[in-house]
């Protein structure tokens, strides 16, 4: 299941990344970070002058003989990084040759795994909920370490998709769940009537750094029904009727770009990095590739 | 533009049907997707999605409309007016000779005319009238003076061709008193122009619009046909024919002879363009019967290549020379093959037991009822004598009567004749410039022949025309040789028979095999019978015996079948073949093509939408 996931080559790659946060940790847990808080470690961070009650083995003693007066040298408190994983599971993610829920969680595999080499935690929500594999999901919520990798991984490739999605509010309420903001990565086709605005806008007012993959299936891209069709909304069985021909499909494909690109401008506007995939695109693409580039790992 | 058939707007109400299935659902393919949000975004930026906007910018929908609106304005049929001038008289004639059966139109010249005739018909206004006129041999009123275009219609349609010459001035003169006081009064003459009798008819200023039929002229027919004794052989008959290429092209064929419906021989012919070929078959005859002449050459009217010749067996004629003196008058008798001379100096029963007889300066005590040649017979009531003529100058003859064939009458020079007025049975054969000097005709059933002078006063005798023209004129007096050529009849005219019988009525077969019956009036001995349209061999059974005739077209005029481009009437005036039509034209077909074009396109259009 581990291999399906991801093979042992690229796993092998992953180990050698890490994710660029380029913010500080927030975290309270100690990890390979580092943050803005001072505590101890071989990274020094500056001096401050001597209170009453400082530790004194912290005095600069060499400081003091020049001086003659009193400094604290403060070290950076190395912290871990909290990396969020928002993972779309809705219905619209079942479709797709290949299936888009697929790509997308190996995407979230390969960041997870980036994260866990990294020593950071990561925090995958899965949304929508789901009562068949919610023990999954909640295993999923919280790991740490590179020991819980592989667990990671197999609880991943065990999730099923369905139901019905709203992305604006399982972002939201993953903003205000996460006790420390950290990095936040969004997979998900995007294709929600209700939008992703103000979801989006939430992690980012709660100061996460958010990274945004979009995962359309090459039919979405590129349709191949032609004719008279009556097309049904898997999540929420609307309904819309279409006459399909080759010689508007310039006229989707417009279509396409334009809701593509307003959601690009949306997150560029907020300095969010955003990718669009194909599920038929190699993971080493995007991962080794295109995220490498943006410097979301490196 | 008016409309001939304006209900026809009521089809306009299909047009909201077609919208309104259009706003129907149609049937779709159900397809499951991820979502439907891209979708809708595509639609809402290609068309609108109301009811009523959604049929805006639905080409196929626009085309459908323009489909229909083709097709109705079609079936409106509406037309351009050429002239609007309201109740008009117009006179259709129709040619029905044989030489509208050429097929060098499609199918025929006359089914060209007629449809031409049907679209003047469907062009007519209400007040307008009109009367159609067939001419053929006779000249038929197939509808009297009427708006009624039903009737008009009818009337078109029942007119056949016939296989008769064209005889237009009858038609002409009918249709002249009728338009003769109305300024709007039309004669429209559907003709191919193979019309010789027009230069006796006077134009005077008829309003006469000649539409020309016919392209072009591909055709070879028998002209003339005879079947004479032979010569030198009294059992054996000489069958002439004269064949026309009336075509600008070299034709070769076969010209095949039959008699009784047995072949007889074959002969191959070959003519330049417009080119006449006589052709003589001589064979033997042991019957009465119908030689058939048969042409077998690839051209574009039928009805001048079959021909068919009565053909009686010469009897022995029995002549009653009725002379004091003989000589050379009897001479010239005898030398005349197969004919029984007998000689007296009076008439004791009337001639009856003899075919001919001949007066010779002899006043007998009873006038023959047979046929007669009387030379210088003064006092009959056959002639009107007015006095004497002192060697009288021979000023013309004509050479084309069948008695001066071969007759010369050049060195002849006469001491004294008769002066006579001609009577009205007969015509003058030989005139000095103030009397007839040879009369011939037929008074009632009897034909006579009348000399005015005696031949022993003249240097006639001693020419080599006198016994030819003695033998002439024992060939045209032969009873036999006349029931010969009153067997035969041109296509069109009547046929009359001496009945031996009491019969009173006779039952005629036609060549197509219809029969008919024809009543004989029980005064006349004669059967009389005037449908003779078609070409063939007619079997006339009266109960108690049978006989037949044949009808003929041999017109040199109707073989002649190239299309003349104008009329002459009269010495001066002509017609010309009009090429623009004063019908209305109707647009409808145009219509109709345009509807079809649209809705190819439309089909095309509908799959590169769904493709």
């Amino acid at each position: 299941m581990v291999d399906t996931l991801l093979s042992p080559e690229l796993l092998r790659r992953l180990e050698q990344l890490e994710l660029l946060a380029r913010r500080r940790a927030k975290s309270s847990v100690k990890g390979e970070r580092s943050s803005r808080a001072r505590g101890h470690s071989v990274e020094f961070a500056d001096y401050r002058s001597y209170v009453a009650g400082d530790d004194l083995r912290y005095l600069d003693w060499n400081l003091y003989g020049r001086l003659e007066r009193l400094f604290l040298k403060l070290y950076e408190e190395e912290r871990e990084l909290p990396v969020r994983i928002f993972l779309d599971a809705s219905e619209s993610m079942t479709f797709g040759e290949p299936v888009k829920f697929d790509f997308a969680r190996q995407v979230a595999a390969a960041i997870g795994y980036i994260a866990l080499c990294g020593f950071d935690c990561v925090s995958t929500v899965v949304f929508p909920e789901h009562e068949s594999d919610a023990t999954l999901r909640a295993a999923l919520r919280m790991v740490r370490g590179r020991k819980s990798a592989l667990a990671f991984l197999r609880n991943l490739a065990a999730l099923t998709a369905g139901g019905p999605a709203n992305l604006n509010e399982a972002l939201r309420r993953g903003a205000v769940e996460a006790r420390h903001a950290g990095l936040a990565v969004v997979i998900s086709d995007f294709l929600d009537p209700a939008g992703y605005e103000q979801g989006l806008g939430a992690l980012i007012g709660r100061g996460f750094q958010v990274d945004v993959i979009q995962v359309l299936a090459p039919e979405e891209l590129e349709p191949t029904t032609f004719g008279d069709l009556r097309l049904v909304d898997s999540e929420t069985g609307a309904q819309q009727e279409v006459t399909f021909g080759r010689h508007r499909l310039t006229a989707y494909r417009q279509t396409v770009e334009a809701y593509v690109r307003k959601l690009r401008d949306f997150c560029r506007a907020r300095g969010v990095s955003f990718f669009l995939a194909s599920s038929a695109t190699p993971l080493d693409e995007l991962v080794l590739k295109r995220l490498r580039q943006a410097e979301v790992v490196g | 533009m008016s409309f001939l058939a304006p209900t026809a707007f009521a089809f306009a109400a299909a047009i909201p049907i077609v919208i309104l299935f259009y706003l129907l659902k149609r049937r779709r393919v159900v397809k499951l997707v991820p979502s439907t949000l891209l979708w809708q975004r595509f639609l809402a930026e290609t068309q609108a999605s109301a009811p009523f906007q959604k049929l805006r910018k639905n080409w196929l929908l626009v085309l459908q409309l323009l489909l229909l609106a083709l097709v109705i304005l079609a079936l409106a049929r509406p037309f351009f007016a050429g002239k609007t001038a309201a109740g008009r008289l117009i006179v259709v004639i129709l040619d029905a000779s044989a030489s509208m059966q050429s097929t060098d139109e499609s199918p025929s010249r006359f089914e060209r005319a007629r449809r031409e005739a049907l679209d003047l018909v469907n062009s007519l206004h209400e007040t307008d009238q009109m009367v159609v006129l067939l001419a053929a041999a006779h000249t038929e009123v197939r509808q009297s003076p009427t708006s009624n275009k039903t009737a008009l219609r009818r009337a078109l349609q029942s007119c056949q061709p016939s296989d008769t010459p064209t005889r237009l001035a009858e038609a002409l003169k009918i249709a002249h008193p009728l338009v003769k006081d109305r300024r709007d009064a039309e004669i429209h003459l559907y003709s191919d122009g193979a019309a010789p009798d027009l230069t006796e008819f006077e134009f005077e200023g008829l309003n006469v619009a000649y539409h020309q039929v016919g392209r072009r002229a591909l055709n070879v027919g028998i002209i003339s046909a005879e079947a004479r004794a032979h010569p030198e052989d009294a059992r054996r008959r000489a069958v002439f024919a004269s064949v026309f290429n009336a075509s600008s092209n070299n034709v070769s064929g076969e010209l095949e002879l039959h008699f009784d419906g047995t072949f007889v021989e074959t002969r191959h012919i070959e003519l330049g363009p417009r080119e006449t070929s006589p052709q003589v078959f001589t064979v033997s005859q042991e019957k009465d019967g119908v030689f058939t002449l048969r042409l077998d050459v690839p051209d574009e009217l039928a009805a001048d290549n079959e021909v068919h010749v009565a053909s009686l067996m010469p009897k022995p004629v029995n002549v009653l020379l009725v002379t004091r003196s003989g000589g050379y008058l009897e001479r010239a008798l005898r030398v005349v093959p197969n004919l029984n001379l007998a000689v007296a100096e009076d008439i004791v029963d009337e001639g009856a037991t003899y075919d001919i007889v001949v007066i010779d300066d002899v006043l007998p005590s009873s006038w023959p009822t047979v046929n007669t040649l009387t030379i210088r017979s003064a006092p009959t009531n056959w002639v009107q004598v007015t006095g004497r003529v002192e060697a009288p100058l021979i000023v013309d003859w004509k050479n084309t009567h069948p008695l001066l064939r071969f007759v010369n009458f050049d060195e002849v020079q006469i001491a004294e004749a008769l002066r006579v007025r001609t009577p009205t049975w007969a015509v003058p054969l030989v005139e000095a410039s103030d009397t007839p000097l040879v009369l011939a005709g037929e008074i009632g059933r009897q034909r006579v022949v009348w000399i005015g002078f005696d031949t022993m006063q003249s240097t006639w005798p001693l020419r080599i025309s006198f016994p030819i023209f003695v033998a002439n004129a024992v060939e045209w007096l032969n009873p036999a040789s006349t029931r010969s050529s009153q067997a035969m009849v041109r296509a069109g005219d009547p046929i009359r028979m001496p009945l031996s019988g009491s019969a009173t009525n006779a039952v005629v077969q036609l060549p197509d095999g219809t029969k008919r019956t024809v009543p004989i009036d029980p005064g006349v001995r004669e059967f009389a019978f005037a449908d003779t349209a078609r070409n063939g061999v007619y079997k006339v059974d009266t109960g108690e015996g049978q006989s037949w005739f044949c009808v003929n077209l041999l017109d040199p005029a109707e073989t002649d079948t190239t299309p003349k481009s104008e009329l002459r009437f009269g010495r001066y005036a002509r017609a010309l073949a009009t090429t623009l039509k004063p019908a209305n034209l109707e647009l409808w077909r145009r219509l109709a093509a345009a509807a079809l074009a649209v809705m190819m396109f439309e089909w095309w259009f509908y799959h590169r939408r769904t493709a």
